[in-house]
């Protein structure tokens, strides 16, 4: 007898998945068990973000900006305001950049904590989940108290910020900030050397090095394949360059990797938290920008290092209150479009593992 | 003998979750239990009244409309015959506000704030849009700063007085940075928004009084 004719077939993985951390549809292209071509679909998330930006003022933008990447929003009001004070040439107080510093790293330390959340929960574990969403209500109410929401903050202004922190704010942040450090022990504990979490993980999704630079991909999938890049030590914003901490990077760049150097980002943006909460001057919060607000006419592009990697907005501006092109990248839509040529070969169980630690969320790759 | 293991692994499992039995629990029961909200955060718009008369501290100026960036806010106050504004409509349609506290920032009258307040429930959508009585109503017991300043009706009539050509270069004086570049950009628009209670007053006299004149 011959050999069995086998014919590839497709799945479609999404778009309402959950999985897929928001709607992402992967045509799976499917031999067997083994997955040997991906297709990611976008745009079910699409909401014009630019577009809407060019109707509106440049104040007006910023609660737009907070739905461009609704997990760590801190970072999308921070890289707006930024183009903006580039462009315009304003000086943001220093008990501002303080608050920035502090703000965009407990929201990198939420953001990473959702991560650890949900990848361990597409991989069947609960209780990571629900550990990382308990000590994340922490920081969010850190937030909550001091400029008024918890998702879409609005917080960080053009030339500073919106409100000055109250007085509990100090010491409650250093105890979340305690709990959280000693957390980080449990989160080890229940999967560093879970045999399960392992055998899922080490090894599956190897993301060289070349192919990841030749993509774009940027933050900590970046660095999980052993770039030593990051846009806070390597092109300064904010007042970065004053605090003692440093750059995490793996070498294997697998799903493992990905995990370990996020937990050990935790640790270091606890330790930027500390040090900027001691350095912590008085002084103004904002400096002083009109309602109005009317940059010269020119361009800008202002970037940060964002929890899921280089997070960019470009203004065009014609010297009227609203800008005449908004243009956002965020890390997520480099990294899924590296997806299909890294991710296939394994089960689809795999491709979970991969898709979960890539930490990819939709609504920064459609806008 | 299997099942003997497999029931002491049972015991020693529910044995755990039996210590978490006496721990204090981080949810609460909601509808029954509700969450203190702090200070400050971002619930329902409602709209301020005088701590002594009730009346509406709302001048009808019009820098929250402004402000707003989702167009929730509709907002009409025709001036009367003594060319003082009457607030006539405040509608704020709740389903298309989004919570960014802008229109909050922009009064300088102590009239609008966001509330802690967050439950707001309904069957049908147009409930989500309040009108002005309800929206005093929800704002009654609201605490509030009066950061407003008491001279405000002497300043505000200075503008009226003065005729439309001469507001122009008067506003732009005020405000020496941005205001003068923006009127000359745009001539239709109001001067820049100001900072002190009475300036808005200034600029919104000129806007409809060249209005009435076409």
């Amino acid at each position: 007898m011959g050999k069995l004719k086998t014919e590839e077939f497709v799945v479609n993985m999404g778009p309402v998945h959950p999985a897929t951390h928001g709607v992402c549809r992967l045509m799976l292209t499917m031999d067997g068990e083994k997955v040997v071509k991906i297709e990611p679909v976008i745009g079910y998330l699409h909401r014009a973000i630019e577009k809407v930006c060019e109707n509106r003022t440049y104040p007006q933008c910023i609660p737009m900006m907070d739905r461009f990447e609704y997990v760590t929003s801190m970072s999308t009001n921070q890289v707006f305001s930024q183009a903006c004070e580039r462009l315009a040439e304003i000086e943001v107080p220093e008990r501002a950049e303080y608050l920035r510093v502090i703000m965009l790293e407990l929201n990198r330390i939420a953001s990473h904590l959702i991560f650890y959340g949900t990848t361990a929960m597409d991989m069947g574990a609960l209780t990571p989940f629900l550990y990382g969403l308990r000590e994340r209500e922490l920081i969010i109410d850190l937030f909550e108290m001091t400029c008024g929401q918890r998702l879409t903050y609005n917080y960080i202004r053009i030339g500073g910020v919106s409100k000055d922190i109250p007085k509990e704010f100090i010491p409650k942040c250093r105890e979340a900030l305690d709990i959280i450090e000693g957390k980080l022990v449990d989160y080890e504990g229940l999967l560093n050397e879970n045999p399960i979490w392992l055998i899922r993980t080490k090894g599956i999704g190897h993301l060289p090095a070349e192919l990841a630079t030749s993509f774009g991909v940027s933050g900590p999938v970046l660095r999980a394949s052993g770039v030593d890049y990051d846009i806070r030590r390597d092109d300064p914003y904010s007042i970065y360059d004053r605090f003692d901490w440093k750059v995490a990077v793996c070498q294997n760049g697998d799903c493992y990797d990905r995990y370990l150097l996020r937990l050990e980002e935790i640790r270091q943006s606890i330790s930027i938290v500390r040090q900027a909460l001691d350095g912590l001057p008085e002084g103004n919060i904002k400096a002083k920008v009109s309602p109005k607000f009317k940059p010269p006419v020119g361009e800008v592009y202002s970037r940060i290092e964002n929890s899921r990697g280089e997070m960019g907005v470009y203004i065009q501006s014609d010297g009227t209150t609203k800008p005449l092109r908004v243009k956002c990248r965020g890390g997520s839509y480099n990294q899924l479009q590296a997806l299909p040529y890294f991710g296939t070969g394994g089960l689809v169980a795999d491709l979970v593992a991969i898709f979960a630690t890539l930490d990819v969320i939709l609504p920064e790759v459609d806008r | 003998m299997g099942v003997f293991k497999n029931l002491k692994e049972l015991i020693k499992g529910m044995g755990i979750t039996g210590k978490h039995l006496g721990r204090h629990a981080i949810t609460i029961q909601y509808p029954e239990e509700k969450w203190t909200m702090p200070e400050g955060s971002r619930g329902v718009v409602v709209l301020l009244s005088d701590k002594k008369t009730g009346e509406l501290n709302c001048t009808g100026c019009g820098l929250c409309e402004k402000a707003c960036p989702t167009g929730a806010i509709d907002l009409d106050a025709p001036r009367g015959e003594d060319k003082k504004r009457v607030l006539k409509k405040f509608v704020v349609d709740n389903a298309l506000c989004c919570f960014c506290g802008l229109c909050e920032e922009s009064c300088n009258f102590c009239a609008i704030k966001m509330d802690t307040r967050y439950e707001m429930s309904v069957l049908d959508k147009k409930e989500l849009i309040w009108d002005m009585g309800k929206l005093q109503e929800m704002g009654k017991d609201v605490d509030y700063v009066d950061t407003r300043k008491k001279k405000k009706p002497k300043v505000a009539k200075k503008p009226v007085v003065k005729p439309t050509e001469d507001a122009k270069p008067e506003a732009a004086a005020v405000n020496p940075g941005d205001a003068k570049p923006a009127a000359e950009a745009a001539p239709d628009k109001e001067p820049e928004a100001p900072k002190s209670p009475d300036k808005p007053a200034e600029g919104d006299d000129k806007k409809t009084e060249s209005g009435g004149e076409n």
